[in-house]
């Protein structure tokens, strides 16, 4: 009896934050911008974009290089090394492009803006803003939402970019397969809406997701050195459970018809 | 309770007994329990987030903690109620912040940033943004902890300035007795979340009633306790010898 009314009381618990959540998101969201917000936003795409890329293009060449690799090992068994460069194009950017530079940002930018907000809040910035008369949702919260928004597609598309770079570099240059049958077997399997359109669909919802949970975790946290710690590490792990979780989703929604 | 228009009112008490919870009431940060609070006849509970927006950039506050903001720099900061609510060209920005530093004696710090500053002088820099959009209504939160001598003096001389020549309702929440009566017209003593005595320095200070008299002259003992509850502190001590 007492573990349900625990469960119950729980369960209230995550709905009403999950209330708070989505009001704040809407009204930082639609909240209507005033003059200088630009600037806010600029910046804010400067240090979460920006910032973002120099773990963003290391991991896609490693991950393009090693991808390559595999697929041609693999592929060679059957002479057919020139649908390296169609493989490791469809696999980019359907699935690893948008996931893997989705769970880089959360780590990289997420926890970046939660420690940060967190830490307004806990020495009263928040406040003091609140009472000056100026709203920290469209202030703090709104620059960072859509700097998140913008952000993470382009990053997803330098990330396709560096990887397919880093791919071609192990399957041509190192290991000597056709240039031409590389490129050209990309050429014919890519479509644009079909790879392009949807994988980056996918990295804008994750963007949404990301940077809701990074933002309202900080706002949300416990005024103390442990309540940001723990809300950044929630923020990590949330958004990354739900990027990884909402793939799967996305994936059978729009690509379907799988059996 | 009632807070005088253009005059000092200071509300004392023992810490912890919700004089900061009152700021943020009348503030509209936090709601009441119970009872209303108006401000200048407006409920500040019941109106709308945009007008209480509105309400509060006639409202200055002094956060107990300053609560600057560690990104911008002094200037930046009591520039920020401006840039955020004017729409004044940036060469008057400048006087203004200028002359408001200046009143807390910081004109030379303004480069500087957050980090830089001692706990009294960054008190002083929130003293100049909360300033800066010449506000009706002032809050402080402790403005005279951490200060040294000089700049107490000077911080009180400011406080009755501004409340004279500007015509600001002031509130002044502190435990320095001396301080607080000095400038103060009018006080509130509050204890266990009730007004215990109200009226000017001088006549609180001749009041007959236990509690206030243990304030007014800092003795230990008396109703209010100086401990937090606690065991016989000789069974506290002995107590684990003896088991």
């Amino acid at each position: 009896m007492e573990i349900l009314q625990r469960l119950g009381t729980r369960m209230l618990e995550r709905l009403s934050k999950l209330g708070q959540a989505s009001i704040m998101w809407g009204m930082a969201l639609w909240g209507l911008p005033r003059r200088g917000d630009f600037g806010l936003f600029v910046r804010q795409l400067y240090s979460i974009g920006v910032l973002s890329l120099v773990i963003i293009v290391l991991s896609a060449f490693s991950i393009g290089s090693v991808i390559a690799l595999q697929f041609y090992t693999q592929l060679a068994r059957f002479g057919a090394e020139d649908a390296v460069g169609m493989g490791l194009a469809l696999v980019l950017l359907r699935e690893l492009g948008p996931v893997v530079t989705g769970l880089l940002f959360a780590g990289r930018a997420g926890s970046a803006i939660t420690a940060e907000i967190g830490l307004m809040k806990s020495t009263e910035q928040l406040s003091s803003m609140e009472m000056m008369g100026v709203d920290p949702l469209r202030r703090i919260v709104a620059p960072r939402l859509w700097a998140g928004l913008v952000a993470l597609p382009l990053l997803t598309a330098i990330f396709n970019v560096v990887a397919i770079y880093g791919g071609m570099v192990v399957a041509v240059e190192w290991l000597g397969s056709d240039p031409g049958g590389f490129w050209s077997g990309m050429q014919d399997v890519v479509e644009v809406w079909d790879d392009l359109g949807k994988g980056t669909i996918k990295s804008v919802v994750f963007a949404l997701v990301i940077t809701w949970i990074a933002v309202f975790q900080g706002y949300d946290t416990e005024p103390t050195a442990e309540g940001i710690g723990r809300a950044t590490t929630r923020t990590v792990v949330m958004s990354s459970v739900m990027v990884l979780a909402l793939d799967f989703a996305l994936t059978l929604g729009m690509y379907g018809d799988f059996k | 309770m009632e807070i005088p228009r253009g005059k000092i009112t200071g509300i004392m008490g023992p810490s912890g007994t919700g004089k900061t919870t009152l700021l943020r009431i009348i503030g509209g940060q936090l709601k009441p329990d119970s009872g209303r609070v108006l401000v200048g006849g407006v409920d500040v509970a019941r109106v709308s987030r945009d007008e209480l927006f509105e309400l509060r950039k006639h409202i200055g506050m002094l956060f107990q903690s300053s609560a600057l903001f560690t990104d911008l720099s002094v200037f930046e900061n009591v520039a920020f109620p401006l840039r955020e609510h004017t729409a004044l060209p940036e060469d008057s920005i400048r006087d203004l912040v200028l002359m408001k530093l200046d009143a807390v004696g910081l004109r030379g710090a303004r480069d500087l940033f957050p980090s830089e500053l001692s706990g009294g002088m960054s008190r002083r820099v929130a003293l100049a943004r909360a300033i800066a959009l010449d506000p009706d209504l002032l809050m402080y939160d402790e403005p005279f902890t951490g200060q040294d001598p000089i700049a107490m003096g000077v911080l009180m001389t400011l406080i009755k300035n501004l409340n004279l020549t500007l015509k600001t309702t002031n509130i002044v929440v502190s435990h320095d007795i001396h301080e607080t009566s000095a400038i103060a017209d009018k006080l509130y003593v509050i204890a266990d979340g009730r007004v215990i005595g109200a009226g000017t320095p001088a006549a609180l200070r001749e009041d007959e009633s236990e509690l206030i008299r243990q304030f007014m002259h800092g003795r230990p003992d008396g109703p209010v306790p100086f401990h937090f509850p606690a065991d016989d502190i000789a069974s506290d001590l002995l107590g684990r010898a003896v088991a």
